[in-house]
């Protein structure tokens, strides 16, 4: 099985014409139900947040089989992702896509049981602490992106489990939990 | 016996004939009663070979495949009911009810992919990865659980391809012109509309008519990314799986 570093490849990716966007519309929803799972699992392994388009994104080509995604097909399979609820547009133009490989929901129960785990239940931690912080060593928090972040803390405001605020420097939110 | 002029002599000749017939026929039912003692006696030694064999018969393929060999000559289809005697003994209607059940799982899962048409050894190969109790399945398993299939009117056929044995497991009937191309498919996986014509002489009407039927059909895939920009149609069907694919 070919590896992209770590990662398995399934084995649709060696076949070329997978690389081609199917006319057939049977063919073509097996074709996009495949890519969507794969960028899914890669993102997921390598923690990924974001894909951009025009950028050198592993999948996007296979120098084995000498076959790329066309533009039109990269669009395709981010769009399908969208439209489920597992990715979003950052801008009109369709050029970067966040990926949400964890639902923001997920998110914010990831965070929720981290505050658990580490006895932080009523303290005070700045946002780029949660993410970057010892505590988040080893945790699928560390290196979250901040938009997907900041939204699953929004979530869990809204529940009323932590408070947003403003911090002292410049820069930096902070967030007091309240679980 | 001395031929004796005269009706005395008719009625002897008559008695004669008489006899004659008598141990005809009873030599003609000691000949049946003979072979029927022969085949109960052979029918005898074959279930004590099935008994004393049973494992290697569940564990050999090549084994199992003769053995199916000399129950025909016999006369005798362990498959024919999942009921007595062989069954029982060997569980062997189970082992091919199952595999059909396999089977029929295995193409419906591939059907998205290959259209509902798979390479046999390609079967095989995902059959045999399925099996936790690492009972080897041949070709031959297959033919044997895929012909039981289609008695049971599932539309599951086996149909030949150049050298290869695709299963059919869609209503889908491939005409000759369809044929042809998956045979010329198999040399490299895929063909291209200027290959069909030249190599079967057919004008760009009657290629692409076909390919397009394939097309819609879901048996062929169509790609666009090789550099010398012609057009390619790929057939899962005809290339196994497993090997990745790289042409130049």
């Amino acid at each position: 099985m070919q590896k992209l570093g770590d990662f398995k490849l399934p084995h649709f990716f060696n076949y070329p014409p997978y690389f081609t966007l199917q006319p057939v519309r049977d063919t073509r929803e097996k074709q996009v139900q495949l890519w969507k799972d794969l960028i899914l699992d890669y993102c997921k392994t390598q923690k990924i947040f974001v894909i951009g388009l025009e950028e050198d994104f592993a999948l996007f080509s296979n120098p084995v089989i000498e076959r790329s995604l066309s533009h039109e097909a990269r669009e395709a399979f981010l769009s399908a992702l969208v439209s489920e609820g597992r990715a979003e547009w950052l801008n009109k133009g369709h050029r970067k896509c966040l990926i949400l490989w964890h639902r923001v929901q997920d998110w914010a129960d990831i965070i929720f049981r981290f505050v658990k785990d580490n006895g932080l239940e009523d303290s005070v931690m700045t946002v780029e602490e949660i993410r970057s912080g010892i505590e988040s060593r080893g945790t699928e928090l560390h290196g979250i992106d901040r938009t997907i972040l900041m939204r699953a803390l929004r979530v869990l405001e809204q529940k009323g489990k932590l408070a947003i605020f403003k911090g002292t420097s410049a820069d930096d939110e902070g967030v007091k939990f309240s679980m | 016996m001395r031929r004796r002029p005269g009706i005395g002599g008719l009625q002897t000749a008559a008695a004669a004939r008489d006899q004659y017939r008598l141990v005809g026929e009873n030599v003609a039912k000691i000949r049946t009663d003979m072979m029927k003692e022969q085949l109960a006696t052979f029918r005898i030694q074959l279930e004590e070979f099935a008994r004393k064999h049973k494992n290697d018969i569940r564990k050999n393929p090549a084994f199992r495949s003769q053995f199916h060999e000399m129950c025909a000559k016999v006369g005798v289809d362990p498959l024919a009911s999942n009921k007595g005697f062989w069954a029982e003994l060997l569980g062997i209607g189970d082992f091919y009810y199952e595999l059909g059940v396999q089977i029929v799982e295995i193409c419906l899962a591939t059907r998205p992919h290959n259209g509902g048409l798979i390479n046999l050894q390609e079967l095989c190969i995902l059959l045999r990865q399925r099996k936790s109790d690492r009972e080897a399945v041949s070709e031959d398993d297959c033919l044997r659980a895929i012909s039981k299939l289609k008695v049971l009117g599932s539309g599951f056929e086996v149909i030949s391809v150049g050298k290869k044995k695709l299963v059919r497991s869609v209503p889908t009937e491939l005409n000759k012109d369809h044929n042809e191309i998956l045979e010329l498919a198999q040399a490299q996986g895929f063909v291209t509309v200027e290959e069909v014509e030249r190599r079967l002489s057919w004008t760009s009407g009657r290629a692409i008519d076909a390919l397009d039927t394939l097309l819609d059909e879901g048996l062929a895939m169509i790609d666009d990314g090789h550099r010398d920009r012609k057009r390619r149609y790929w057939f899962p069907c005809v290339s196994s799986n497993s090997t990745p694919v790289a042409d130049t």
